[in-house]
């Protein structure tokens, strides 16, 4: 998917875009999760933008993942673009029908084969379709769902958040980390981090890469101080080592009420974007739907 | 929050962003919604707020307060630019109604029983939205017929939450309405928001709405049942009546004759209440041939001092009646919405403000058009007027832009005529005219008592 699907102006407006077409109007079926699943609350948790770009800081600290983005991305030319094709994917995957995920799925896997190369940091040869790699952007991404919701979301029991990891290995799977790989419980999610920590380091790209997420001139002007705020968040709900490895060792962390305040006004104007609410109300009444079959 | 963690000061912003959505939206909209009307009704109540937990998600964390700010800006501001309307008006569709359950939970709760057992007849499906609650209609065990509002359940601990966050209200406010005087405007706004959370206070304004204008020819204000209303509930009679949409379809003569109720009930209740009700909105009016015209929801009522009034009597009287414009600019100067001293001529100060007296300023017959209204409007936010740097709308007197920006709106969408000097000069207190037209004459008998009564 490129940046010419969702055409317009910054990462907010195209992430909105992104949105509205990944939320199926008429889906064949209900998808890898479903209505009923934590997944579908997960992602539209008001915590959702700390969670994305959370995981993007925490992706980016391994030097072969982050190799892999340097030497094959274009997103430096078109960085809105790219951050809503990664949106549209994340979306598109969690509520669209299975073909519609596979699809996206398919896709990506098509370009993963097409990125290798060797990383100028550590010397050693990377493939994106590397099931290791595959992984640590997966559960990256896992593992800030649970911490922005935690600090910043709805509640999620325990067993919420080990259902969540356990729905997840499916979009692990889709994207080729073969089946039983991919931590299936919050206990096996941090077992993992320990065990991968020592791969992990500040490479130029990664220092480079967290400086620019976290001033974003890709966003709309206004909203550069939301961001701000949405950064400040997501700094905090990194683990200490991943802060520590960046020089952030002393964040501070935002108040809750206060954070949710700006995720609330993002969410406003969100909702002004064309489609936006119609997409929520759609993902909406299934869930309800969902909730009184149960 | 700390300031520095948010700190929006870029002008209308939010407001831009929404713009460039525009234009492709009839392309992106979903065809879910394609087919409007009763689907798309069914689906509000597919979503309806079933605990106070959907409302404090669906209005909590700002978006309560986001269309609160949305509401005074309107009556600050020329309204909001489109795009910034657009984002207040989705973010009201994305408020469904509650569910009937949910309701009644708070009938329960604040009148002691189910509604069924509290009224002979309840219809649970609401019959209108408020902006924090939502109408029912119903009839008392006694047989009166009643028109219910419930509020939400938990929204004013959410919303006073939200209001707290000064540093977010100010950024938001800067982004909204970039003109205004921001401190200012947040403590109208937490006020006014504080007001509108307390149905005693609104059921009691109503009530002296009520009271005053009780046995008037042409202006209902339904009464208050005082033993069911309750700070979360307000009963009252049930009103019935044609619709502002309606009634712009009838005759212009008797357009005219509503357009001069409406002058009547906001300039009555200014000088002789000493309260204005300050949300002159359409949606509030119900009419009914001859010029009756029903006034509903008193949530917004903006009460004077004596020493708030008589600034504004001493324009009136320098201005239309003395033709003292040294004197006038005195008046100005002492309500606060001129600064002292300003290094402007006092015939420029008068060309700028005669505009807003342009109804007023003599006798005669005049048609109130959209074209004025707008022009009202433009003047009133013509930043780049020589004045703009020393002229200011001091709090007090916020509310009365509605009356420039709302009141003149709806009567010069309703083309209406009248001699609205010759009405006024019946209202003014120090003129007190005899009766103007048929609707004076019919209207001298109630006076006499209301004043008697006062």
């Amino acid at each position: 998917m490129t940046a010419e699907v969702f055409p317009g102006g910054g990462l907010f407006q195209r992430g909105a875009s992104a949105f509205a077409a990944s939320v199926p109007v008429d889906p064949a079926d209900d998808g890898f999760f479903g209505p009923g699943s934590v997944t579908w609350r997960m992602h539209a948790d008001l915590s959702a933008p700390v969670s994305g770009l959370r995981s993007l800081l925490l992706q980016a600290l391994h030097p072969l993942a982050m190799a892999g983005v340097d030497q094959h991305s274009q997103w430096r030319a078109d960085p809105a673009g790219r951050f809503a094709s990664t949106a549209a994917y994340v979306l598109t995957t969690t509520y669209g029908d299975r073909a519609a995920a596979r699809a996206a799925a398919d896709r990506v896997r098509r370009i993963h084969q097409r990125v290798r190369g060797t990383d100028p940091v550590t010397g050693r040869p990377y493939a994106a379709d590397d099931p290791d790699l595959l992984i640590w952007v997966h559960a990256a991404q896992v593992d800030s769902g649970l911490a922005a919701a935690e600090r910043y979301g709805a509640e999620f029991s325990d067993a919420d958040r080990d259902g969540y990891v356990a729905e997840m290995t499916a979009a692990a799977e889709l994207v080729g980390v073969p089946p039983g790989r991919a931590p299936a419980s919050v206990a096996a999610l941090d077992a993992y981090f320990d065990a991968v920590r020592p791969e992990l380091t500040l490479s130029p790209g990664a220092a480079d890469t967290a400086g620019y997420l976290t001033e974003m001139p890709a966003i709309e002007p206004e909203l550069t101080d939301i961001w701000q705020a949405v950064a400040a968040a997501a700094i905090a709900a990194l683990p200490g080592w991943a802060r520590d490895l960046y020089g952030w060792p002393d964040a501070v962390a935002p108040d809750r009420t206060e954070v949710r305040q700006v995720l609330g006004v993002l969410d406003a104007l969100y909702l002004g974007e064309p489609g936006v609410l119609e997409g929520r109300q759609r993902l909406a009444v299934r869930m309800r739907a969902a909730e009184s079959a149960r | 929050m700390s300031e520095p963690l948010l700190r929006v000061s870029r002008g209308l912003a939010a407001v831009r962003l929404a713009a460039r959505g525009g234009a492709r939206y009839a392309a992106n909209a979903p065809r879910l919604f394609a087919r409007a009307g009763e689907q798309r009704q069914q689906l509000r109540d597919d979503l309806a707020l079933r605990t106070a937990q959907d409302v404090a998600d669906t209005l909590g964390t700002m978006k309560g307060v986001l269309m609160k700010i949305g509401q005074l800006a309107s009556y600050v501001d020329d309204g909001l630019a489109p795009p910034a309307r657009r984002v207040l008006g989705r973010l009201q569709d994305s408020v469904p109604p509650m569910s009937p359950e949910l309701a009644a939970g708070v009938i329960a709760a604040e009148l002691g029983d189910v509604p069924e057992n509290v009224f002979s007849e309840w219809d649970p499906l609401p019959i209108a939205a408020a902006s924090i609650g939502q109408v029912h209609r119903a009839i008392t065990r006694d047989g009166r017929a009643v028109a219910v509002k419930v509020q939400y359940p938990g929204i004013a601990e959410t919303i006073a939450a939200d209001l707290g966050n000064v540093g977010l209200l100010r950024s938001l406010l800067r982004m909204a309405v970039p003109s205004q005087d921001v401190t200012e405007l947040i403590d109208e706004l937490r006020e006014r928001v504080g007001e509108e959370l307390d149905y005693l206070r609104e059921a009691d304004n109503q009530r002296q709405f009520a009271a005053y204008f009780d046995g008037h020819p042409t202006i209902t204000v339904p009464k208050i049942v005082d033993e069911l209303s309750t700070a979360r509930v307000i009963t009252s009679e049930l009103a019935t009546g044609a619709r502002y949409a309606e009634m712009l379809g009838w005759s212009q003569p008797e357009k005219d004759l509503a357009a001069e109720t409406i002058y009547r009930f906001t300039f009555r209740s200014l000088y002789e209440l000493h309260a204005f009700n300050g949300d002159p909105h359409p949606g509030n009016y119900l009419f009914e041939p001859g010029g009756q015209v029903t006034f509903l929801d008193f949530g917004l009522v903006k009460h004077f001092t004596p020493s708030e009034l008589d600034p504004l009597i001493e324009m009136i009287k320098t201005l239309c009646i003395g033709g003292d414009p040294e004197a006038f600019r005195r008046a100005m100067e002492d309500a606060g919405f001129l600064a002292p001293g300003a290094p402007i001529g006092t015939d420029q100060v008068v060309d700028h403000m005669a505009l807003f007296y342009d109804s007023i300023s003599t006798r005669g017959p005049k048609t109130m058009t959209s074209a004025y209204a707008s022009a009202v409007a433009r003047r009133y936010l013509d930043f780049k007027s020589p004045l703009a740097a020393y002229a200011k709308i001091p709090r007090s007197y916020v509310i009365l832009q509605r009356i420039n920006l709302g009141l003149f709106a709806i009567l010069g969408e309703m083309n209406a005529t009248a001699n609205w000097r010759a009405i006024s000069e019946e209202i003014w207190p120090f003129v007190a005219a005899p009766p103007s037209t048929p609707m004076g004459e019919a209207e001298a008998g109630w006076h006499a008592a209301a004043g008697a009564a006062r």
